[in-house]
C-alpha cells in the first residue's frame, strides 16, 4: 500500500508542544519554580527561617515571575490574566502568586521588625496558605485538560506540591551548613522521608497513568521506554531518588557526611524535580483524532 | 441558534480548496491554516482515501473558553466560539486544552511574509491592513463571522446565501461543506445529519462540536467510528485489540 503523507496529529498519538518545546521551557522553569519556592517557603515558616522564607519569595517572585512573562505572547497583558478565577487554574494561579508575594513581604517584615505579634501570626498563616497554593495550583493546571490523559489525575498535584517541598527541605539544609537559621538534623530528616514518599508517589502516579485509556499508557511507555527513557531514568530515578536518598541514608547511619555530599544530593533533588516537571510536561499526548484502520 | 456545519467525507475530493478560500478570506500568515485537510488510506485490499476537513469545532461546551485566563476566548449566542486577540495574552492553555488540536499560537517564524527579508506584497499589505493577524496570540477558524454578521444584517441566511455563508462552504465544489443552523431541525444540515447518521469526533469528551461528519460507509469509518473507544486508538497505532 502506498504510503501518504498525512498530518501526525490526526491519526497518531501527538504529544503537546506549546507548554515544553521552544519559549515553552521558560513555562517549565516557572513551573518548578513556583513548586521550589512555595514549598521553601513552608519549610521556612516551619523552621521559622528567615533567610528560607526570603529566598523562597525571591524563586516565586523572581524566577517564577520572569519566566512566566518571557513565556507569555504578549507579556504587556499579564494583568488580564487575574479576571477568570471561577473558570481557570491558570488565573487562581496568578492570583495565588500575587496574594504569596505580597502577604509574604508583610509577614517577613513583621518576623524581622515585629516577632511574635499578632499580626507576624495572622500574617504567617496567610502567607503560608498562598505558598501552599502557589505550590499546588500547576498540578491542578496540568489536571484539568481533560484531553490529555497523562496529566488527568488528582495525584498530579499533590506529586508536585511534595516535590517542592522536598526542593524547599534541600535548600534549607543548605541555609543550615552555610550557618542559617535552620535545624539540619530535622531538614535532613524531612528529605529522607519525602524521598521515600515522592519515590512511591512517581510509581503509584505512572501506575494509574498506565491504566488510564490508551494514551496514558502510551505516555508513561514513552517516559520508561522511549524517548524520555534517558530524562527519567537517570534524572528522576537515579539523581533525583537514589543518589538523595543513598547519601541521606549514609548521613543518617554514620551521623555526619561532608558537606559537599550534602550539596550534592541537594543539587540532585533540585535536577530530579526539574526533570521530573519536564517529562510530565514532555510526555502529555492527545488521542489521535482520527483512528488509522487496519 | 446555533450554527454549524456538516463535511461530508463521500464527497471530499480533496482539492484543498476550503484551505485555500479560508486563507484568502482571512489573509492568513504562511505558517497559519484554520481548516485542515487530512487524507488518510483506509482499508487494505480495496484501499480507500478518506478525506477529513477540520476546523474549529465551535463547541457547546468548549474547554478552551472556560480556561481562558483572560475571556479572550468566549462564546456568542449563536455558539460561535471567538477570540478577542486584545485581550489574548498567548499564555497557550486553549491551545493545550482543546482536544482537537484545531487552535494554533502565531509566533514570529509562521509570520515571516511570502518572501521573507525581501519585499512585502501588495496583497499582504493590504491583508495586514484589513485582517491583522498578532503575533503572540492564539487563533483558529472562526465560521467566517464577518460574512455571518454582515450577512444577516442585510436579512441573508447563512448557509443558504452566499453572501452570509463561510468561504470554505461557498468554495468547495463537491458540495462536501454544509453550513446552517443546527437548532432548526428543518433546516439543510440537521436533515442532513439526522438521514446520514451525522457523527462529532471524539464524543466522549462531551464538548458537543457543532461540526457533524456524514461518511455513508466509505471506507472502514463507519464500523471505526462506532465501536469502543479504545479499540479506535489500538486501532490507531496498529496494536492489538
Amino acid at each position: 500500500m502506498a504510503t501518504m503523507q498525512v498530518h501526525e496529529w490526526m491519526i497518531n498519538y501527538t504529544r503537546q508542544t506549546e507548554w515544553i518545546d521552544r519559549r515553552g521551557l521558560f513555562l517549565w522553569l516557572a513551573f518548578y519554580a513556583g513548586g521550589l519556592g512555595g514549598g521553601l517557603y513552608l519549610v521556612s515558616l516551619y523552621f521559622n527561617s528567615l533567610w528560607g522564607m526570603l529566598f523562597g519569595w525571591l524563586i516565586i517572585t523572581g524566577i517564577k515571575g520572569s519566566a512566566h512573562l518571557i513565556f507569555l505572547g504578549k507579556p504587556l497583558r499579564a494583568w488580564r490574566i487575574v479576571f477568570r478565577p471561577h473558570s481557570s487554574w491558570l488565573s487562581r494561579g496568578i492570583i495565588f502568586v500575587l496574594s504569596f508575594a505580597l502577604f509574604g513581604a508583610i509577614q517577613m517584615a513583621l518576623t524581622r521588625w515585629a516577632p511574635g505579634s499578632t499580626a507576624e501570626i495572622v500574617f504567617k498563616v496567610l502567607a503560608g496558605a498562598a505558598a501552599f497554593a502557589v505550590s499546588i495550583y500547576t498540578g491542578f493546571v496540568l489536571n484539568s485538560v481533560k484531553a490529555v490523559p497523562f496529566w488527568n489525575s488528582m495525584l498530579l498535584p499533590i506529586l508536585f506540591i511534595l516535590c517542592g517541598v522536598l526542593g524547599g527541605f534541600g535548600l534549607s539544609v543548605v541555609i543550615a551548613l552555610n550557618g542559617g537559621d535552620v535545624n539540619l538534623a530535622a531538614a535532613e530528616a524531612g528529605t529522607r522521608w519525602l524521598l521515600v514518599i515522592n519515590a512511591l508517589l512517581i510509581g503509584i502516579y505512572l501506575w494509574r497513568a498506565a491504566n488510564r485509556e490508551t494514551t496514558g499508557k502510551k505516555s508513561v511507555l514513552e517516559q520508561i521506554q522511549g524517548n524520555l527513557a534517558p530524562f527519567f531514568w537517570i534524572g528522576i530515578v537515579a539523581l533525583g531518588i537514589i543518589v538523595p536518598l543513598g547519601i541521606a541514608l549514609v548521613s543518617h547511619l554514620a551521623g555526619e557526611v561532608s558537606a559537599s555530599l550534602i550539596l550534592t544530593g541537594v543539587t540532585c533533588e533540585i535536577i530530579g524535580g526539574l526533570t521530573l516537571r519536564y517529562c510530565v510536561l514532555k510526555a502529555g499526548a492527545y488521542k489521535p483524532l482520527v483512528a488509522r484502520p487496519r | 441558534m446555533r450554527w454549524g456545519m456538516v463535511v461530508n467525507l463521500s464527497k471530499c475530493v480533496r482539492c484543498y480548496a476550503c484551505i485555500a478560500a479560508c486563507r484568502i478570506e482571512h489573509f492568513l500568515p504562511m505558517g497559519v491554516s484554520w481548516p485542515r485537510l487530512v487524507a488518510l488510506e483506509t482499508g487494505i485490499e480495496r484501499p480507500t482515501v478518506s478525506n477529513y476537513s477540520v476546523r474549529c469545532n465551535h463547541c457547546k461546551n468548549a474547554p478552551c473558553v472556560s480556561v481562558c485566563p483572560t475571556g479572550a476566548t468566549f462564546q456568542r449566542n449563536d455558539g460561535i466560539i471567538m477570540i478577542d486577540q486584545n485581550k489574548c495574552v498567548g499564555c497557550r492553555y486553549c491551545v493545550i486544552a482543546c482536544p482537537y488540536q484545531n487552535r494554533t499560537f502565531v509566533s514570529k517564524d509562521k509570520d515571516r511574509g511570502f518572501f521573507p527579508g525581501r519585499i512585502q506584497t501588495d496583497f499582504e499589505k493590504a491583508g495586514k491592513k484589513r485582517y491583522p493577524h498578532q503575533v503572540g496570540t492564539t487563533e483558529k477558524c472562526n465560521f467566517c463571522v464577518e460574512r455571518i454578521d454582515e450577512g444577516t444584517k442585510q436579512g441573508l441566511t447563512p448557509g443558504k446565501d452566499r453572501d452570509a455563508t463561510p468561504a470554505c462552504v461557498n468554495t468547495c465544489p463537491a458540495r462536501a461543506l454544509t453550513f446552517g443552523n443546527l437548532d432548526d431541525p428543518d433546516s439543510e444540515i440537521s436533515k442532513l445529519i439526522r438521514e446520514n447518521e451525522g457523527f462529532q469526533l471524539h464524543p466522549e469528551y462531551d464538548t458537543d462540536p457543532s461540526i457533524y461528519f456524514i461518511d455513508r460507509g466509505i471506507g472502514s469509518n463507519q464500523a471505526l467510528r462506532k465501536s469502543e473507544d479504545t479499540r479506535q486508538e489500538s486501532i490507531a497505532t496498529g496494536g492489538s485489540k
